[in-house]
């Protein structure tokens, strides 16, 4: 019996401390998961920094700009369900394009703001829009983690992108300014909830009240004297 | 009497198969960096979801299993109990409870999934030599010794 409880001491020695050891890994990263202090000199190195997503036609006369919160179960709605249908339609058909800015609600939504700076890094690989449904798509398992770090490198792999730059990306300070810039930005044209939907034409900017597809579609007829267009 | 070598096989392979449960259910509770996978494609397996039953990690039901084969193994290694049927019946059906359920797990990975996780592969292959060591105990069962 002795040289079982040996060999059993030894393999839990190895077995517990490798385990033990990724979790030391994982707990003190350093990853960047909440706003940053950010010192700009004036309003246009804020709106420099506070650089949205876009897609469809950058010369598009209309512009689509939502802030949102990954966390945000209005948002995930309005991803998956209004969003699509934007793009299908007046973004594919060159009318409109869409301009997705970072508003992460940190004070209840603790991991927004590292969902957000996921997104980003996704971006890096030119992969940002399938992150972004991804997060959204998954977002009941990864908004209730107490590290959803993981979580997030998961989807990373499901999107086919290189984990090492990824998760290099992520468990730094990278894009946490431009986040923070973002936040500080939607704060400053009175944002306080997501998701908060804004259309600009020909210089106007209007606020919208309603965000389902017909009152996105009315709106820009509205504000380009057009009928609803497809 | 002797201690049961098969229960010492037994209490080793499920210490190894805790460590592996452990480690998976430490990554879902988002307690470890990136997957680490060298065969496969564990991060879409453990992303998918078949990674849960319900609100239970599947990894919660491995670290559960293998912790109460290993004690089942310990406490079938003490004297008093060296001969036990009950602990050796223990062993068989949860074990054998344990091969069917890591077969519809694999299943899920070769023809839903189709991904396939390494440490989901090990575990099954540990709970399968966890059921073959088990059945020394049948003669136990029987009234008699292995």
């Amino acid at each position: 019996m002795k040289k079982f409880y040996y060999l059993f001491a030894a393999v839990a020695v190895i077995g517990i401390g490798a385990v033990a050891y990724n979790v030391g890994n994982g707990m003190f990263g350093s990853a960047v998961s909440a706003p940053i202090e950010l010192d700009l000199g004036n309003d246009e190195a804020l709106v420099e920094l506070a650089q949205g997503v876009e897609k469809g036609d950058a010369d598009a006369p209309v512009t689509i700009v939502e802030f949102g919160d990954f966390q945000c179960p209005g948002c995930g709605s309005f991803a998956l369900s209004v969003k699509p249908q934007l793009d299908g339609t007046i973004v594919a058909s060159g009318q409109a394009k869409f301009v997705f800015y970072d508003f992460p609600i940190v004070s209840i939504h603790p991991n927004a703001f590292l969902a957000a700076r996921a997104a980003r890094c996704a971006e890096d690989q030119d992969k940002y829009w399938e992150y972004h449904e991804t997060l959204f798509r998954h977002q009941a398992r990864w908004a209730t983690a107490s590290m959803p770090s993981s979580a997030f490198e998961d989807y990373a792999s499901d999107v086919g992108l290189d984990g090492g730059d990824f998760s290099a990306c992520l468990s730094s300070d990278k894009y946490a300014d431009v986040v923070t810039a973002n936040m500080e930005l939607g704060t400053r044209m009175g944002v306080s909830g997501t998701p908060s939907i804004f259309i600009n034409f020909n210089g106007q900017t209007r606020r919208l009240s309603r965000f389902d597809f017909e009152s996105i579609q009315q709106e820009i007829a509205n504000m380009t004297g057009t009928e609803g267009t497809n | 009497m002797a201690p049961p070598t098969n229960r010492m096989v037994i209490a080793i392979l499920a210490l190894i198969g805790l460590c592996v449960a452990l480690y998976l259910w430490a990554h879902n509770a988002g307690l470890t960096g990136p997957i680490v996978c060298g065969v496969g494609d564990c991060a879409t397996v453990q992303s998918s979801e078949y990674a849960t039953i319900g609100p239970i990690p599947v990894s919660s039901i491995g670290v559960f299993g293998y912790i109460v084969v290993l004690a089942l193994s310990f406490v079938g290694l003490q004297p008093a109990h060296r001969d036990s049927a009950l602990i050796g019946g223990l062993l068989l059906t949860g074990s054998g409870g344990g091969v069917v359920f890591s077969g519809w797990l694999t299943y899920l990975e070769a023809f839903v999934i189709n991904a396939w996780c390494q440490y989901c592969v090990i575990s099954a292959i540990l709970i399968t030599l966890i059921f073959l060591a088990s059945l020394p105990e049948i003669p136990r069962l029987r009234g008699g010794t292995s």
